[in-house]
């Protein structure tokens, strides 16, 4: 059986190339020092870093923006650090992460923690009552956040559009 | 010594007693640690996999503050860390990138000029005030307590951007907890990430790689330490969530520091740990 790929594929494929720190997926000859190293691998049968890049190579990408597949990285940079080709499959997947929002998709969770920094400049509500107990730790209240200066940098690059357009 | 001390979210928000022993050590080490006004969260970890110039303007209008108070940035998150170091290093070394994000922040009323560092808690400790000098200040000896530690990720890695401590074999926490005469332990998958950056993702992963931790340090040691807060909350959350077994004691760094250098309980937050502390802090002598 042969493997091929098609134009669209390899469209798919030069724009993850083209990301900075993602350059280098086609050295990938996948060893797996990257799977064995995972944390999360071990764990979660689906998430193989060294399939991540292959499916890259062969532009296969409604296979890799399926579920949460994305999302589970956690970004030890294990692979990154352990990697003989330096492929540095962590970087891949924010360039697939950032690829995914640009064609409107985001896992609600990282939605919802964006919005929240846009609106209250941290991604907890810091007010009164976490300030209240502070005091009584003898701790001094929060800097109080300029949201507004966080909302107007996150809105002029085009990103928190991005986000609240965002679907799953 | 004085520094710009950048909290961070999840300090600020749920763990009083990491930041209250962070200060109070280093008051107790001569080292004062001045708030950021209008200091927001760093732009995470996550930020900067979404939006490569957003998570930049984020955490460059942040350093911008102390930029303007004069001062290093300290911080007592590994990814804080991670985002203001990087960040700082990217806009420093790149003159067109730092227009770019320049114009971005304008939008803040803010400029990055590349005047400062970025150092964690326990960086600033080791290189800046001295394993030695720490030492010459223990008031109290914890010989009998068995430290395991856990560095967390983004403290260390990537290296060759962090450039701090070997990142597959670092000894900078156990050689902090050495100065109190708690004995640091090694312990089979010492250096796996805590998975606490997937906990709104699968949690489960996160409570699987937390007990396995857990439970080789239980193996020879008496606790567990951290430098960061989401490390702090998977080995804490981890155990509260299993109902078997008895709970090793997770305490952050300057806890262990501070019971070293005679703070009492109160000063260090002991009481807001989740896991009773009780058998460490009665091992102090």
């Amino acid at each position: 059986m042969s493997i091929t790929i098609t134009t669209e594929g390899k469209e798919f494929r030069d724009k993850i190339l083209s990301t900075p720190g993602a350059e280098r997926i086609m050295n990938c000859y996948q060893c797996g020092t990257c799977t064995s190293d995972c944390p999360v691998a071990k764990r979660v049968e689906e998430f193989r870093p060294r399939k991540l890049a292959r499916l890259v190579m062969y532009g296969q990408e409604e296979r890799l923006m399926e579920g949460d597949l994305l999302y589970l990285c956690a970004g030890c940079y294990t692979c990154y650090e352990h990697c003989p080709q330096e492929v540095h499959v962590s970087e891949i997947v924010s360039a697939l992460r950032k690829y995914s929002l640009n064609n409107g998709h985001l896992l609600p969770t990282f939605k919802a923690l964006m919005n929240g920094m846009a609106e209250m400049g941290y991604i907890y509500e810091i007010d009164e009552f976490e300030n209240e107990m502070r005091e009584d730790d003898d701790l001094p209240s929060a800097p109080v956040p300029d949201t507004e200066g966080v909302e107007a940098i996150m809105r002029s690059t085009g990103f928190l559009d991005k986000v609240e357009a965002s679907k799953r | 010594m004085k520094y710009a001390l950048f909290v961070g979210c999840t300090t600020l928000a749920r763990l009083p007693g990491y930041e209250k022993s962070a200060r109070n050590v280093a008051t107790k080490l001569g080292v004062e640690l001045v708030d950021m006004p209008g200091s927001s969260c760093c732009g995470t970890t996550y930020l900067e996999t979404l939006d490569h110039k957003t998570g930049l303007a984020i955490a460059a209008r942040n350093i911008a503050i102390a930029e303007e108070m004069g001062m290093d940035i300290v911080t007592v998150c590994n990814g804080c860390t991670e985002v203001l170091t990087k960040a700082n290093k990217e806009l420093k070394e790149d003159s067109e990138l730092k227009k770019k994000v320049n114009k971005v922040l304008a939008e803040a009323g803010k400029e990055f000029k590349g005047t400062v560092s970025v150092k964690h808690y326990a960086r600033m400790l080791r290189d800046d005030v001295g394993l030695e000098s720490i030492k010459e200040n223990m008031e109290k000896d914890l010989g009998d307590i068995k430290v395991g530690s856990h560095y967390g990720c983004h403290m260390l890695k990537p290296s060759e951007i962090m450039d701090f401590d070997d990142p597959e074999n670092p000894t900078v926490l156990d050689d902090l907890v050495s100065t109190t005469g708690a004995k640091p332990i090694d312990y089979l998958n010492k250096l796996e990430c805590c998975a606490g950056p997937i906990m709104g993702v699968r949690e489960n992963v996160t409570w699987s790689v937390g007990q396995d931790k857990v439970n080789e340090v239980k193996k020879t040691g008496d606790m567990m330490v951290t430098a960061c807060p989401f490390c702090y909350l998977t080995y804490e959350r981890a155990q509260l969530m299993n109902e078997e077994g008895d709970n090793l004691p997770v305490l952050h760094l300057p806890q262990v520091l501070g019971l070293g250098l005679g703070l009492d309980e109160d000063d260090l937050g002991i009481g807001h740990n989740n896991i009773d502390a009780s058998s460490i802090v009665e091992k102090v002598i």
